[in-house]
Formats: structure tokens, sequence, C-alpha cells
């Protein structure tokens, strides 16, 4: 589907927890199932596909994606609601209210750890094999 | 106040800094209700976003009709060959 000349970007989270923070301090972590797993086999498949000479890794950086709620249980619900498998402990989420007491104004947040990747095709005239074919 | 997702703009600077997406022929895989689709798609000759989740389709499709947004999953898929300048993977792989 990308011409030979394009380009493939990927992005996705890193297999460690998101974590919550409010006020400047880790709070917890988001219990989420199966997905540090998941996520790392994201990784693994872009490697699979460079290790195939299917695709060059031009460029790769990580970079923090926070999302704030108002309240920590707004978070909760969030990531309930929307996340595959996941939750906050109600550990975490005591901790995180202790310190928002202390915080006027804080607003708690999830961090995760993002990769994204930056992949030229490369063409394969001569075995027919063509990345911009396969994805 | 909602929810809040990356407020500080680090996904969209972080693709800044890797890819322009002036008058390019865009693929999202994984488009969900266009959070990032909003991000550059104004700066994109074309969008095509898809992700299998009606309903947030749905959300994208009427935000942004400029973009063709479809329901469909990755697999169903059916484009011609070296149609797209950037394929993104959208937090899908």
């Amino acid at each position: 589907m990308v011409k030979p000349t394009g380009w493939i970007v990927d992005l996705h989270p890193s297999a460690a927890r998101a974590s919550v923070e409010a006020a400047g301090a880790c709070t917890g972590y988001v219990d989420a199932d199966d997905a540090p797993l998941r996520h790392a086999a994201a990784g693994v498949a872009l490697a699979a596909a460079i290790d195939e000479g299917l695709f060059a890794l031009e460029q790769a950086l990580v970079f923090s994606f926070y999302t704030y709620g108002d309240t920590i249980e707004e978070l909760r619900d969030h990531v309930v609601e929307n996340w595959r498998s996941a939750r906050i402990d109600d550990d975490t989420i005591a901790r995180t209210r202790e310190r928002l007491r202390d915080s006027s104004g804080a607003r708690p947040r999830i961090r995760e750890e993002v990769h994204l990747s930056k992949l030229r095709p490369i063409a394969h005239s001569r075995s027919g094999r063509s990345s911009s074919g396969l994805w | 106040m909602a929810i809040d997702e990356d407020p500080e703009g680090h996904e969209i600077a972080a693709l800044g800094a890797m890819v322009s997406f002036a008058s390019c022929r865009v693929l999202e895989i994984g488009c969900g209700d266009g959070r990032l689709t909003e991000r550059y798609a104004d700066q994109a000759a074309l969008v095509v976003a898809v992700d299998p989740d009606a309903d947030a389709v749905s959300e994208l499709a009427a935000a942004f009709p400029h973009v063709d947004a479809r329901a469909i999953g990755f697999e169903e898929l059916a484009l011609p060959p070296g149609s797209f300048d950037i394929v993104l993977f959208a937090w899908s792989l």
C-alpha cells in the first residue's frame, strides 16, 4: 500500500507498565493484563520485518504520552472503559488521592512510554517479494 | 473538564520531527475516534483512516468529513499498491 518512496510509521506503547502520577510522584501502575506482552510483540514484529529485509529502520525515538483526569476516579473509569482488560487498583487510587490532597490544583495523570519508528520499504524485484504490497 | 489525552502534544511533535504530512496521501491504521488524525489531517492531501470500531469511526467521520473514514480492519482493506506516501500504524500493531 505504501509507495516505494514512502514511509511506514509505527506508534506503539513500550512494554513498560503505564504509571499513575500525581503532583510529580509515581503513585502506582495501571494493571493491564497482557498489555506488556502485546506491546513487546509489536516491537518483535517490527524487528522481524526489518530482519527479513522488508523494511529499513530510518529513525526511532521514545516519548511520554500523558492522559490527565480531574480526579483519580475519572482516570480509573477511563481506563476501565477504554483500555483492554486494564484497571487501576485501590491502593494506587488511595495513594493518588492522598498525594492530591496535599497539592491543590494538581491533576492526576497516566504516563505511557511510546515507541515511534519510521521505516522505509525495500523493494525485492528479483524475488517478486515487495514490502509495499504487504503493508 | 474531561479526560485530556496528550495535551502537551508530545505525540504530534514526535511525529512531526520524523515525517511531514504536507501534501501526502496518508493511510492511518487504528484511527479510533480520530484523536491523532485531527492533528495532521489538514496538512495531508488525502487521509484514509480505518478502524474496526464502528462507533469511533462514526465520530471521526462526523467531525472530519474530509477524511475517508472506514469502519473495517486492516486485513479487509483493498487498496491499489503504492497508493500512499505514509502508512501510519497508530497504536495498532
